[in-house]
């Protein structure tokens, strides 16, 4: 047994271009394995079929292939009943390999997906899919595979897993290929460049895709890793793209094509090289003379500073523009947020994200550290949320360190760390948690002794962590340090000892650096004068990041403008952009409206739903000597007409005719005591028509029905609405109490429109005298007349029309 | 994704309706409907408040179909689909897919509320984007179920079919909900089939061959 250690793989794919193997299921089914039987099983009832099969690929040119493991993780043998044989199978399976390849060839350990999604996209809990993937490497490891590969994955968070189940395991090499689509992402949306710097950050020695397209396509993802890329690139593609033929899955690209695209994919960047699903020992042969003579690529590239999601990826640099990190995920003088968080509630949460999201954040600053709740688990959750839910990547706000770990751990990306100081327990805790996860930080230029004044004693302790951090891998563009920003209200010298540090920052060490903008005006009024200055200074100094509340449009317009004068805004685009988007004029808001009298603007105020201006504007007329009754008569009533025949028209959509209904109900109201007190006329000294309207029994669904009782009131109906699963005799008995004209019913479904026809019968038996009306999407006037009904509304205003028509009210 | 009775459970999916889907649902007609300034704001923020609300969740299975006939789907002894249209829809499919989307409680309560006591008009709204987003739901499955079947060569019947429509009873719905252990996903179903939050959708559609020329 030998392992082969991490420096010794890199030398080795320095050297030359390592060549892996081929297919193993078509090429076991031609060595007779049935359909549907456990690949692994029955490798182990017939061993001699994989010897023979890894023999023929070495023979053709694979200097290291998988074992036959693919699926033999827990969850995919507990399908065939094999999920206590875990670390059994996976060492013979191993050791198969081995027998195969004498001590000359590598054998690599081979994971795979588990068939389940892992949260938070899926429902497995990240912790079960290490454990899996653990039991699986214990297998592996006692069967003496020489390092290991995590391939044909479709979700970067089960990558992650499987990568640090190796990582917490051995210090084995390992090799991770992600599967990606036509439309260049992984089925859970990762694009190729995201992937690779996820998953380099996080340990992987080599970095690449597998199956899904054939060699074309996946050139152009390799051709996108490349310049990120600081480890060895990786391509397995099929021999095309799968087809079904007679019940089977076929790849139609032949050997002598697939060939002609190796020495592309070389000079793309892969350095390791094999072939998928529909590649055999031939197909390998081909790579192997294709690739004569050429070295392999040089390993490396410049330093980058990028921070990834599970679907983008931001970089971060001199070159890039200024990068706003919204600041609003904090709970501090956030009530709201406070009493949602102790509820275990997010929508705030949601909120804060879509919003600056949308505002113009890159990236979005996460802090939930309050008094009273459980700030671990509330982080876990949020991050979980917020990896799902906006493409950003988070920056992980905390003072706590076992906080951070367990944010960082199941973040589907690579995170920002906010922050790491100089203070001694925090720099010794943080810095190997940090480095575990592959993630960046945030430096920040204080000690045990607290802040230094001068930036001369700041930069000498961003010297000091940053040696430390080097210890752990850590290249210059993994740190943005905080130039540590102090109100100038309290010490007017401290903004420029924090642009001495940003610009020491920027042009001796070489780093990025960030400030907390707002705190520099702290204490003084019009702080956004103060904020934007200060901005603009430190920009000019080298300043690549800011912490603030992107729902400032100065300050996002300052950055516009700022990106353009440095250069990091190519032909102006984000700027035009940003200011093409012409303001609309509110030309049609009528705050006042001179020329008009107030009965027209009372008529418009409904025609438009203004409620908020209905009841000053009805006052007035009254104060100028209109009648209650006239206003209804000759306003408010051909107003809703009208707004009704809008409707009709289709000029009015659904929020429309419900805004100007309630206005309507909102002047009813107002105007309803002095109706009475004057009976006066204006339709209210009539008696109101009765309707009872319920959801029929067994349903649930009322939402259209409970707009149809809005309606009905704002046309002034007396409306008894007893809501939704109504029983029929409940129905009848509210009909006889109230005296109702008009019974109305709601089902949706079909599984209830049935009952309809069970009331209007009972109803009739019981020798009830009012009018049926029904509604509901899946009945119509066919099925009114077939159960007895008086007719049938397709809609709410159609409701309004037929419960007028049904109590022989004039039609308008 | 495999005929093992393995049901996949995805916590979040990122469906996105289409603006136009919901304006219709509405009512508004493209050339008739007329608004202002206000009229388009409050559209945008009911759209924008209710894709917040809306927390989609998904599930799927893949099941083997055992017999059919002109009008019967047959998937297991005591799962069989009686729907001649979903009979045909299956001609070519040995296989099926059961989904399930919903966009949770949180918003069917929030309609609740602004439909009696507050906001009628922003009910609507939410109502429209919550019932578009679970459609949006299944769309998105469909998506993300072909690119995993395009690996072996396979491919999703390009229609679905969900119970309640055409001849496929209502009451289907509770093979499916059983099938898909849909309890897991906060899903429940009423005596009468009704699926609660009601914001919440079932289909089948059928697994078939990637032809040659696609």
């Amino acid at each position: 047994m030998r392992y082969m250690n991490k420096k010794e793989f890199l030398q080795l794919v320095k050297e030359k271009i390592l060549v892996l193997d081929g297919a193993f299921g078509t090429e076991l089914t031609k060595r007779g394995m049935p359909a549907g039987v456990c690949p692994e099983q029955w490798v182990l009832e017939h061993p001699m079929a994989i010897v023979e099969l890894q023999r023929e690929y070495q023979k053709a040119g694979s200097a290291a292939v998988y074992t036959c493991t693919f699926g033999a993780n827990r969850l995919k043998l507990g399908e065939y009943g094999l999920q206590d044989r875990v670390v059994d199978m996976n060492r013979r399976l191993a050791e198969l390999s081995r027998q195969a390849l004498g001590p000359a060839g590598l054998v690599i350990g081979d994971l795979s997906s588990t068939g389940r999604f892992v949260q938070p996209f899926g429902d497995l809990p990240f912790e079960e899919a290490v454990e899996v993937f653990k039991e699986q490497v214990r297998g592996l490891l006692a069967g003496g595979v020489d390092l290991f590969v995590i391939e044909t994955m479709m979700d970067i968070q089960e990558a992650r897993a499987a990568l640090l189940a190796v990582k917490e395991s051995c210090d084995l090499p390992v090799i991770v290929t992600m599967t990606f689509n036509e439309d260049g992402r992984t089925l859970t949306g990762t694009d190729p460049v995201t992937a690779l710097i996820t998953l380099q950050s996080l340990g992987a020695d080599a970095v690449g895709c597998n199956c899904s397209t054939g060699p074309e396509k996946m050139a152009e993802f390799i051709a996108a890793m490349k310049p990120y890329a600081k480890v060895p690139l990786v391509a397995k593609p099929n021999a095309g793209l799968p087809r079904l033929v007679d019940g089977k899955t076929v790849f139609d690209l032949p050997p002598e094509e697939f060939g002609r695209y190796v020495r592309p994919l070389i000079e793309q960047g892969v350095g390791i090289i094999g072939g998928c699903c529909g590649t055999s020992p031939v197909y390998i042969q081909t790579i192997v003379q294709n690739i004569r003579g050429m070295r392999p690529p040089v390993i490396g590239g410049p330093e980058i500073g990028a921070l990834t999601s599970a679907r983008k990826t931001v970089f971060l640099g001199f070159d890039q523009p200024l990068t706003i990190v919204g600041e609003r995920i904090n709970p501090t003088g956030k009530k709201q947020l406070q009493a949602e968080l102790r509820e275990g509630r997010f929508s705030e949460v949601r909120r804060f994200a879509v919003e600056q999201a949308e505002q113009g954040a890159a990236v979005l600053d996460v802090n939930v550290g309050m008094p009273g709740i459980d700030e671990q688990a509330t982080m876990v959750k949020a991050v979980e949320l917020l990896s799902q839910l906006v493409e950003a990547p988070l920056c992980i706000d905390s003072s706590t360190p076992e906080v951070i770990e367990a944010a960082l751990r199941i973040y589907p990306g690579r995170a920002l760390l906010n922050s790491i100081s100089a203070e001694r327990h925090k720099l010794e805790r943080l810095l190997p948690v940090a480095a575990r996860y592959g993630a960046m930080f945030i430096l920040l230029p204080l000690s045990d002794a607290g802040v230094p004044a001068t930036a001369e004693e700041r930069c000498r302790l961003v010297g000091e962590v940053f040696a430390r951090a080097q210890a752990f891998g850590y290249q210059k563009w993994d740190i943005i340090v905080d130039g540590l920003v102090m109100t100038v209200s309290a010490d007017q010298k401290a903004a420029m000892e924090t642009l001495k540090v940003i610009e020491w920052c920027s042009r001796e060490l070489g780093c990025g650096t960030i400030i907390g903008l707002s705190n520099v005006s702290f204490g003084l009024p019009e702080r956004s004068w103060i904020n934007g200055a200060f901005l603009a200074m430190a920009v000019d100094r080298g300043l690549t990041m800011a912490i603030a509340n992107p729902a400032g449009e100065m300050i996002m317009d300052l950055k516009a403008a700022l990106d353009v004068l440095t250069q990091k805004d190519p032909n102006s685009q984000g700027y035009i952009h940003r200011f093409s988007q012409v303001k609309e004029e509110r030309a049609n808001q009528e705050k006042a409206a001179p020329g008009k009298t107030v009965e027209q603007r009372i008529y418009d105020a409904v025609l438009k739903g203004d409620r908020e201006i209905i009841r000053d504007l009805l006052e007035t007329a009254l104060q100028e000597g209109a009648e209650a009754g006239a206003i209804v008569d000759e306003v408010l009533i051909p107003a809703i007409n009208e707004v009704g025949r809008r409707f009709d028209r289709k000029e009015y959509y659904l929020p429309q005719l419900i805004q100007s209904a309630e206005t309507m109900k909102s002047a009813f109201t107002f105007l309803e005591p002095k109706l009475v007190n004057a009976n006066n006329g204006g339709g209210k000294d009539k008696a109101r028509v009765k309707v009872v309207l319920a959801t029929v029994k067994g349903d649930i669904h009322d939402i259209g029905k409970n707009i149809v009782a809005l309606m009905l009131r704002n046309y002034n109906f007396e409306v008894h609405d007893l809501g939704k699963d109504v029983p029929a005799q409940d129905i009848i008995d509210k009909a006889k109490e109230t005296g109702a004209q008009i019974i109305g019913l709601s089902a949706l479904m079909t599984t209830t429109m049935a009952e309809m026809k069970e009331v209007i019968r009972q109803a009739k038996a019981e020798g009830l005298d009012c009018k049926f009306m029904i509604g509901g999407a899946v009945v119509n006037q066919q099925y009114a007349e077939e159960i007895g009904a008086d007719g049938y509304a397709p809609d709410a205003y159609g409701a309004v029309k037929l419960a007028k028509r049904l109590a022989g009210q004039a039609a308008e | 994704m495999n005929d093992k009775g393995q049901i996949q459970f995805l916590t979040h999916i990122p469906a996105v309706p289409p603006r136009a889907m919901i304006l219709a649902r509405l009512g508004y007609r493209k050339h008739a409907t007329v608004f202002d300034l206000d009229q388009r704001q409050k559209l945008d923020k009911g759209i924008r408040e209710g894709l917040l609300l809306c927390e989609t969740r998904g599930a799927f299975g893949r099941f083997k179909v055992v017999e059919r006939n002109e009008t019967e789907v047959c998937l297991a002894p005591d799962v069989t689909f009686t729907s001649r249209s979903l009979a045909r829809l299956l001609s070519y499919s040995d296989e099926v897919i059961l989904m399930a989307a919903t966009v949770g409680p949180a918003i069917v309560e929030r309609i609740a509320q602004e439909v009696t006591h507050g906001d009628a008009a922003l009910g609507v709204i939410l109502d429209a984007v919550a019932s578009e987003t679970a459609d949006a739901g299944l769309d998105w499955l469909m998506d993300f179920i072909n690119k995993m079947l395009r690996k072996e060569g396979k491919k999703l019947t390009e229609q679905r079919f969900s119970p309640g429509y055409g001849d496929l009873p209502l009451a289907n719905q509770r093979l499916i909900y059983d099938l898909l252990k849909l309890e897991r996903l906060g899903l429940k179903l009423t005596e009468k089939c009704m699926l609660i939050p009601e914001k919440s959708v079932l289909a089948i559609a059928g697994v078939e061959g990637v032809e040659i020329y696609e």
